[in-house]
Parts: C-alpha cells; sequence; structure tokens
C-alpha cells in the first residue's frame, strides 16, 4: 500500500516538470519581446527592463526556466501588471471562494447524483430509470452558462427567490477574514450573513454541479447495474441473504470503485467550470480573475492560475487514486 | 463430413458474419431509436449551416436600433436582438459557425492525436513513454482551461480557438489510439499475423488501425459534442471570433445578459441551439457505441 | 406449445405433501422464459425430473440448452426481470418453491439448498474478505456470535483442505488459486448442512488437474452427509464417476434419462450419440477421431414445431420436423420409475439410434438419408424469419434442402481483398 502510494506520487512529478515546462513556454514563447508582451500597454523602458531582469532574459533559456521554477518554489508567482500586486497574493484571498463555490457543486453533484444513479438501476428499464437517462443527458449538453442563465431567470427574474448573482448582499456589511464566507459567518455567529451567504451559494453551485451530476448518475447506474450481474452477486442471493444486505455489502461496495475514479475526475472539469459559472454569477473567485487577466491581457495571471488549478487537480486525483486503493483489496494487496 | 448434421447450417453461419461489420453496425444503427433522434438533430443542425443563406428571413447584419429586442413573433419569428437584428437568422448563421469550429477542431484534433496515439501504441518504448507524458501535462489542465489558455496566448479568432478545442481533444483521442492499439498488440490474431512473417507497417495499418476506429469514430462523435460546447464557451468568456458582427452562438450569449429581464429569449433561444447540437452528437455517439460494439448492448 | 410439452405419466400424478419416500426433489413440468426485446426465449420447456435424499444427478447438454436456468429456477435466482417461471412445480421437502414467499424461499438458499457456480474467479466478492463472506453465510441463518461463525468457518475450511485455515480467512479472494477458491465455495455451500447442492459447471473453470481433486471432493462430501447433489456439465466425461443418474438437456427439453451405467452401455438420443462421440475417452483404447455435433442449437425465441434437435440430427425422419416426441420409456413399457438404482431408460425420440449405429456415431440402416423439412416447415419459417429479422431468412432458406449454394461471402461486408495488394 504504502509502495502504491510512493509509486503514484512518483509518477506525479514528470507530470509537474511537463506542466512548468508548457507554462514556462507559454511566457517565453510569447510573440516578439516577452517582457514588453507581459507589459502590454503599461510598457515603460524601465518596467521592460525590470521584466526583463526578473524573467532572466538575457540568460541562456534553460536559465531562464530555473528561474521560473525556482520563484514558483519560493512561492514567487509574479505581479500583476494592472495593479502590481503579487499574484500570489490575489490568488488567495480569491481561491476561498472558489473553493466554496466547487465544494457546494461536488456536494449536489455526489449527494443527488449517486442516489439517482442507484434509483435508476434498480428501476432498470422501467419509465423512471428512462426519465433519468434524458435529465442525465440533458444535464451533460447544457452548457454551464446556459443552465446558469436560466436559473437565474427563473429563480431570481421570475420568482425572486434566491438572489441572482454576488456571494452576499450589499446591505450585508461582513469582514470576512478568510474568505470562506460561510465558515467565517459561523465562526462569527453572524447567521444572517450565513443564510444570505448560502442562498447565493444555490444557483450558482447547480449551475456548476449539473454537468458532474449527470456524470455521476450515469456512472453509478452503470456500474451498480453492472456489479449486479455479476457471478458473485448471485452467488451472495444463492446465500440466501436478504436483499438490503446484497444491496449493500456486495454490489454497492463493489460499485462505488468506478464511482470514486469519475468524481476525481470531475474535479477538474468543476475547476474549469468555476471559470464560467464565476462570469455567470459575478462571483468573486479565481474564476473571474482569470478572465479577467485574459482581457487585460495580464498573462503571467493566466499562466500561474493555470498552473495551479492544474497542481490542485493533479493532488486531488492522487488522493481519488489513493482512496480507490483503499476501497479496492485487489490494490491494496498487490 | 460428419453424419449427424446438415452440412449447410454451417454454411449459413459463415455468410452471416462476412455480411460486414459496418453492415451489421449500420443496422443496429438505424434501430436505436435515440441515436435516429440524435441524426435528426444533427440534421437540423446541419442543414440550418448549410442553408442559412437560403431558409434565413433576413440578413444576418441587417437590422437597425429602433427594431431593438422585439420579442418573438410577427415579423420576427425569434424576436430580434440588441442591435434590431432577426434572431432566427443570427441562430441559424451561428450554425455555420460552430459547425465548422467544431468540425474542425474535432479533425484537428483527431490527426493530431491520432498521429501520437499511433507512433505510442505502434512503437512503444521511449516513443510511447515520452508521448504520454505529454498527454498526461495535457489532460492535467482541465479541460477548457486549457483552451483559454491557448486563446490568451495566440490571441482570439476562429482559427485559433478551433486550435484551441483541438488541443483540449487531441490527448484524449492519442490515448484511446494508444489504448486500442497496444491491447491489440497483445491480441492472438495479431501475433498470429506476426508469426506469419507479415511486415509491422502491415499489421498496423491492415490488422490494428481499421479495429481501433471503431473506438475513434466514437470518442469523435462525441467530441463534436464537447467542442460545440467549448467554442460557444469560449465566445461566451469574451474569446470568441473577434470581429463582433460574426453570429457566435456563445458571443450572442454574452451580449444579452445584461438584458435577461427584457429579453431573455435572446439567451433561451442560442442557448437551446447550443444544447440541441451538442444532445445530437452525444446520442449518435452512444448509438454508435452500441452499434459498433455489439458486446456492450445490453 | 405450453399445452404440447411432454408430461411423464408418473410425474403427473398429485405429489403428495411429505412423501413417505426418499424423495427430496421433484421438478414437474417446469416452464421457464425469458422475455427480451426480440420476443420470449423459450428457455426451460416443461422438464420434469426427481431426486432422493443422498442420490446425485448429472445434468448434461451444450450451453444454452437450459441446464442452468432449470437450477436458477429451483433456487428461484433467474435474472429479473426477464426471466420467469411460466408454468409446473418444484416440489423440495414436500413444500412448492414456486409459490413460497420470498422471505421463506430466502431462508431456505444457503441453508436447505447450497449452490456452487461456475466461475471460483468470479464468483466471490473481490473486496470481501473469505472470513467475512463466510461469516455472513453462516450468520444469515444461523444464531451465532461472529467468533462462533469463524470458528465454523475454520472447520469448514479444513473439511474442504486448505492448509493454514487461520490467516487463510483472513486473505481476500484474488489471492487464491482457482481450484482453492472451488474449495472455499464448496466450503461455503456446505456452511450449513444442505439437503441438496447444486453444482453448475464447477470444474469447468479449472485447470485439468485439479479438476479430478475438486469433484472428487465435492463428491465425498455429499457422500459423507447424505447430501443429494444436482451436477450440471456440459462434459459427460464429468458425471462418468460422479453420479448415478444423468438426465441429457437439449433446447429447453430432457431427451434421455438413465441411471448413469445404463446411458453409457446404451445410449439411445441421437444428441447423446452425438455428444458421446465428441468427448474423448481415456478408458477406450480405439484412436477414433472424435465427432462433433455440426451446426448449433436452435434459436429459442421460437418454440419448435417439431422435435428441436431435428434440423441436427441423421436419425430425423419426416415426422420429426412436426411432431415432438414425449419422453417415454425405451422398452414401451407403461412402468416408470423416476429414482435411485432401478430408474427407467427414457427418451424423447421417434427413431432411436440402434446399439450399432450408436458405436458408429451415423445410422447404418441401408438407404436411409435424413428426412428433409417438409415445404409447410420451410414455408412457415421463412415467413417467420423474414418479420422477426432479415438477416434470419438467410439461415434458414440455406437450412433448406435445396439451398442456394454459391452465396457471394462478400455480401455487403467489407470486401475480402486479394493478398497481394500492398
Amino acid at each position: 500500500m504504502t509502495k502504491y502510494i510512493l509509486r503514484r506520487l512518483l509518477l506525479t512529478i514528470p507530470v509537474l516538470i511537463g506542466l512548468s515546462i508548457v507554462l514556462f513556454a507559454f511566457i517565453h514563447l510569447l510573440p516578439g519581446d516577452p517582457a514588453a508582451a507581459i507589459l502590454g500597454q503599461h510598457a515603460t523602458p524601465d518596467r521592460v527592463a525590470a521584466m526583463r531582469e526578473y524573467l532572466h532574459l538575457d540568460d541562456p533559456i534553460w536559465q531562464q526556466y530555473l528561474a521560473y521554477v525556482s520563484n514558483l518554489l519560493h512561492g514567487d508567482f509574479g505581479t500583476s501588471v494592472i495593479n502590481n500586486q503579487p499574484i500570489i497574493h490575489e490568488f488567495l484571498t480569491r481561491f476561498p471562494a472558489t473553493i466554496e463555490l466547487t465544494l457546494a457543486a461536488m456536494l449536489y453533484a455526489v449527494g443527488v447524483g449517486i442516489p439517482l444513479g442507484r434509483f435508476a438501476a434498480r428501476h432498470a428499464q422501467s419509465w423512471s430509470d428512462g426519465a433519468v437517462t434524458i435529465v442525465s443527458l440533458l444535464g451533460i449538453n447544457i452548457p454551464v452558462f446556459v443552465l446558469g442563465l436560466t436559473l437565474q431567470y427563473i429563480f431570481a427574474v421570475q420568482l425572486k427567490v434566491l438572489p441572482a448573482s454576488g456571494r452576499l448582499d450589499f446591505s450585508l456589511r461582513f469582514d470576512s477574514p478568510t474568505n470562506f464566507l460561510l465558515i467565517d459567518s459561523l465562526v462569527a455567529r453572524r447567521f444572517d450573513v450565513f443564510v444570505d451567504a448560502a442562498r447565493h451559494l444555490v444557483l450558482p453551485a447547480i449551475a456548476l454541479g449539473s454537468i458532474p451530476l449527470a456524470i455521476i448518475t450515469r456512472i453509478t447506474r452503470a456500474s451498480v447495474l453492472d456489479v449486479s450481474n455479476e457471478d458473485y452477486v448471485r452467488t451472495a442471493r444463492a446465500k440466501g441473504l436478504t436483499d438490503g444486505r446484497v444491496d449493500s455489502r456486495h454490489i454497492m461496495r463493489n460499485a462505488w470503485l468506478p464511482v470514486v475514479t469519475v468524481i476525481g475526475l470531475q474535479v477538474g472539469g468543476l475547476l474549469a467550470g468555476a471559470v464560467i459559472t464565476e462570469t455567470v454569477f459575478a462571483w468573486g473567485g479565481v474564476g473571474r480573475y482569470v478572465v479577467d487577466a485574459i482581457n487585460n491581457r495580464d498573462y503571467q495571471v493566466v499562466q500561474n492560475v493555470i498552473l495551479i488549478f492544474a497542481f490542485v487537480f493533479l493532488i486531488v486525483n492522487l488522493i481519488v487514486d489513493v482512496g480507490y486503493a483503499f476501497l479496492n483489496p485487489r490494490i491494496r494487496y498487490a | 463430413m460428419a453424419a449427424p448434421a446438415i452440412p449447410a447450417t454451417g454454411r449459413a453461419i459463415e455468410v452471416r458474419a462476412s455480411r460486414g461489420l459496418w453492415r451489421d453496425a449500420m443496422r443496429r444503427l438505424l434501430r436505436n431509436k435515440p441515436a435516429l433522434l440524435g441524426l435528426l438533430f444533427i440534421g437540423i443542425f446541419v442543414f440550418a449551416a448549410v442553408f442559412a443563406p437560403l431558409i434565413a428571413p433576413y440578413g444576418p447584419l441587417e437590422g437597425t436600433l429602433v427594431q431593438r429586442m422585439k420579442p418573438p413573433g410577427g415579423a420576427h419569428l425569434f424576436g430580434t436582438d440588441l442591435q434590431g437584428r432577426d434572431e432566427l437568422t443570427r441562430i441559424l448563421y451561428g450554425a455555420q459557425v460552430s459547425l465548422l469550429a467544431g468540425v474542425a477542431s474535432v479533425i484537428m484534433g483527431l490527426s493530431i492525436g491520432g498521429i501520437a496515439g499511433a507512433l505510442a501504441g505502434g512503437l512503444g518504448g521511449w516513443v510511447d513513454s515520452v508521448l504520454m507524458r505529454v498527454v498526461d501535462v495535457m489532460l492535467s489542465i482541465p479541460g477548457i482551461l486549457l483552451a483559454i489558455g491557448i486563446v490568451a496566448w495566440l490571441d482570439r479568432g476562429l482559427p485559433q480557438i478551433m486550435f484551441a478545442v483541438a488541443m483540449t481533444n487531441a490527448p484524449i483521442f492519442a490515448r484511446i489510439l494508444r489504448g486500442s492499439l497496444l491491447s491489440l498488440r497483445n491480441s492472438d490474431y495479431v501475433t498470429a499475423a506476426q508469426s506469419i512473417g507479415a511486415p509491422p507497417s502491415r499489421i498496423l495499418l491492415r490488422h490494428m488501425l481499421p479495429n481501433s476506429l471503431t473506438a475513434l469514430i466514437v470518442a469523435a462523435t462525441l467530441a463534436l459534442a464537447t467542442a460545440i460546447i467549448d467554442v460557444a464557451g469560449l465566445g461566451f468568456l469574451g474569446l470568441g471570433p473577434p470581429d463582433p458582427r460574426t453570429p457566435e452562438w456563445g458571443t450572442m450569449l454574452t451580449d444579452s445578459t445584461k438584458f435577461l429581464r427584457q429579453a431573455p429569449w435572446l439567451i433561451f433561444l442560442p442557448g437551446l441551439a447550443i444544447v440541441i447540437s451538442a444532445i445530437g452528437f452525444n446520442l449518435l455517439g452512444d448509438g454508435l457505441r452500441e452499434s459498433l460494439d455489439p458486446r456492450l448492448k445490453r | 406449445m405450453t399445452a404440447t410439452a411432454p408430461v411423464p405419466a408418473a410425474v403427473a400424478a398429485p405429489a403428495r405433501r411429505r412423501p413417505p419416500d426418499n424423495r427430496l426433489l421433484s421438478v414437474e413440468d417446469l416452464v421457464v422464459r425469458f422475455r427480451t426485446h426480440e420476443g420470449a426465449v423459450h428457455a426451460v420447456n416443461g422438464v420434469s425430473f426427481e431426486l432422493e435424499r443422498g442420490e446425485a444427478l448429472g445434468l448434461v447438454g451444450e450451453s444454452g440448452c437450459g441446464k442452468s436456468v432449470t437450477n436458477l429456477a429451483i433456487m428461484r435466482l433467474l435474472p429479473k426481470p426477464a426471466g420467469r417461471i411460466e408454468g409446473g412445480r418444484v416440489v423440495f421437502d414436500g413444500i412448492d418453491l414456486v409459490t413460497l414467499s420470498e422471505a421463506d424461499m430466502r431462508d431456505l438458499r444457503g441453508k436447505e439448498i447450497a449452490m456452487i457456480f461456475q466461475d471460483p474467479m468470479t464468483s466471490l466478492n473481490p473486496v470481501l474478505t473469505i472470513e467475512e463472506q463466510m461469516v455472513e453465510t453462516i450468520r444469515a441463518h444461523r444464531k451465532a456470535s461472529r467468533a462462533e461463525a469463524r470458528k465454523r468457518a475454520i472447520e469448514l475450511l479444513v473439511m474442504v483442505g486448505i492448509p493454514r485455515p487461520e490467516t487463510r480467512l483472513k486473505s481476500y479472494p484474488h489471492q487464491f488459486s482457482g481450484g482453492m477458491r472451488q474449495r472455499v465455495m464448496i466450503a461455503m455451500a456446505l456452511a450449513l448442512e444442505p439437503k441438496l447442492m447444486i453444482a453448475d459447471e464447477p470444474t469447468t473453470a479449472l485447470d485439468v488437474t485439479i479438476q479430478a481433486q475438486v469433484l472428487e471432493l465435492l463428491r465425498d462430501l455429499a457422500e459423507d452427509r447424505d447430501t443429494s447433489l444436482i451436477l450440471i456439465t456440459h462434459d459427460l466425461g464429468v458425471v462418468a464417476g460422479m453420479t448415478q443418474r444423468i438426465s441429457v438437456m437439449y433446447a429447453g427439453y430432457i431427451v434421455e434419462t438413465a441411471t448413469t451405467a445404463e446411458l453409457f452401455e446404451n445410449p439411445s438420443h441421437p444428441y447423446t450419440v452425438g455428444l458421446l462421440h465428441s468427448i474423448p475417452r481415456l478408458d477406450e483404447e480405439r484412436a477414433e477421431a472424435l465427432l462433433p455435433i455440426e451446426g448449433t442449437p436452435p434459436d429459442q425465441r421460437r418454440a419448435p414445431r417439431g422435435c428441436p434437435f431435428a434440423p441436427r440430427c441423421a436419425w430425423r425422419l419426416e415426422e420429426c420436423w412436426t411432431d415432438n416426441p414425449p419422453l417415454a420409456p425405451i422398452d414401451g413399457s407403461g412402468r416408470v420409475i423416476t429414482t435411485g438404482p432401478d430408474a427407467t431408460h427414457r427418451i424423447a425420440c421417434h427413431n432411436p439410434p440402434t446399439a450399432e449405429e450408436a458405436i458408429a456415431g451415423r445410422p447404418l440402416r441401408e438407404g436411409f438419408v435424413a428426412a428433409p423439412p417438409p415445404d409447410a416447415v420451410i414455408q412457415e419459417l421463412v415467413t417467420r424469419g423474414a418479420e422477426e429479422e432479415p438477416a434470419l431468412l438467410d439461415e434458414v432458406v440455406l437450412m433448406g434442402p435445396e439451398g442456394p449454394e454459391s452465396t457471394a461471402p462478400s455480401a455487403g461486408g467489407l470486401p475480402i481483398e486479394p493478398d497481394d495488394k500492398p
């Protein structure tokens, strides 16, 4: 088991190196002088010279790369050309908002998707199974922004039951030290803030979580059906176990495995989807930061946010793979 | 010939098997109702794209501000947009952009990913290791984020968008083709072909690629659905074609978000167009998967 | 179809509750159908047989002949919702299992009737330890603490010859070899001292060298406990030393049944003859070529009109195409003994092979030719085939006596290219 985790960790290293090379190339292969390109309209001879020095542009290319990696390892992700703020600082203040959103979306996707998938599998080939299939087909094919805008229209514009955008109502004054609004408000015993923040979270989380929800529903259904046809399930029934026991112990214990893997893979989709969702719902997270940065041609921000998102995605998948091994004795005792 | 048998039965089975994978697959596909629905959706989408200039009631740029945001009905079946242009016309022309960008990006992705996958799976060794690490790196950048980065890097423009979306698909195609080739390389009939001394290139082209093709066809069909959504997503983020007059579905949506209250049809109708096209390719892809691989059928 | 299913006279008599004799199981005119998208599959078409306490019966036939389905039906474990028992009774120890409540049936499974499946690789749950799987079996039926159940599990593993059972209990199935896994399955089946064990191809998935060991173990354990055994196999060689009686199944019918010795000595159904000629006989020295039975079992989506084996049979008469013969005593007498060492040899055949023909594996009668299907049968098959699936039509047409000889093999498929192309 330890061996497996170590091997899995080792496999992540080349990917991280490759990733840093690709993103290094992203900046250094910009047309023209990278320093001037990064600074864009903010370029003055002084600033270009400073940027050239920061990027080690006068050194050989491999030294430029080493400088980039060394900066990363020291937590230096560069500064935004727009406001001269360190990117890591901006990132860390916004990231909690993105985490809150993606976690809520994931909870929604898993919490609804797995029961729905089990339900569909149990009623396979019936009309309710068909309904679940159609809903999940829709879920996969509605772009986040179309669903987000539709939800806004129905629940905010027409029914007026939920706020359309933002994280917190302007009338509520609340200083969130970590920017995890839900946690900070609970710590500060500001339940009005907690409720309002939660209400703001509902629509974006549903919009963002729908694709993973549909995928998790599908894979759960397929996996449960698959496992239900396994010989060992028949053995379990032949042993005279109750249906409930066959279901929980023999079917679900195995059906979980592919579902867990797929849940891990959805994290990537969620992070990417957050970029769009945050744009639709004016959610002050990293996603909007990136979109603003693209429009401002703030290349270093784009570069490093992509790097961090990819890093988070790799870590999550690492955790999921280890969890998978833990659930699956064939790997645990390999 | 053994006695207790009708000689002809054996031949009947032989004849049936040789009817061909493709014809059998077609027959199964045409009996698959969801796939037929998908084909219908795709048909509508392609028809709109190809015949937009003929069937559109107005020109794509034709309209005056006086006519802006007219609700659906009357002279404008789908209403008019913020510039007073006919929304139905814009959506029909938008199908051209979507179809072009979707198909081109999938073809590009297939070529890049296909070559990488064929090299990795066909040659193995260090070529395989290197290419697969590259694929790992590309897949570690989640979905549309890679496309965003590429468009940010290469600047806005339809070819850039196609390339960006292609690069999100290419690693997936590469993995599928490589995986399929690897499993085939260990299959009995390839071993058999090797044992009678068939040259490697011939084994790859005649015995392995045709068998891997089915997996790629399915993946490409499904990729068309994501490509359409991703192109629209880039458009929505403001990374669409640089000419703001281009009728691109995602860009059309962005322009209208501020007027959700006043003109919701400007959101729903292009949105519906995206969803229907994507569902079409998704249904067809699933149908193809089932009909090309009879073992999957349940 | 259901109405014309053959019903042996002796079995049709109303069964008494708790028979005074030694009878444990009687299956009476069992009919099982599967509902599929392409119509009903006639899997079991009126099968009847009986079993005494401590008796071992072999059920033999090619895959798809209904032998496994028959036994899944006895256990009421047919795949849902497609598979259904559509007729007949299964009386086990005086209780009709077909009408038994699901809860009572569950109590019976594993405790009174245990089953051993074909593939030990897939029949044990990969994510549970052997201990978990054995203990849960015991505790599902018996009030026992975990420790007591564990003790029992160790006893059982010792009994089936698994070394170091205490440590092996903690293992997962993938840590065992195939033969060992099947021993675990047997141990689990015996956990509650069942009255009946059903072993479905228990050694087919195993190494040839292991097969004999496992079979022997199974037979000895069943004999020691006076447990009845139904051994399902496609291989007549397997049942030879294992069971007292054999029933041969084809297309959902029992076509021949006799004591094991009698069946091997005097095989009387063309299908049995075919089966015997397609297995290697180690006990005979003649180096005769194996004769496979040509063709495939019929498409059971349609109930055959005549004898289901007719299309593959070399002995068929014209009536075989239209009239399905019932299972009847081979000597024509009316008295039928269904169980035990004196069981009556019965076959379902209009034109049984003679002893010489059985040895030769083909008809020896002067000028005898297997009867071609009558026009009415062809006509019916053709119309039905065209309606249901056009592709079947080719088969049917080719099956006819004067089928088109030169059907191009590349019709619509990938053209077969000449080999000299680059």
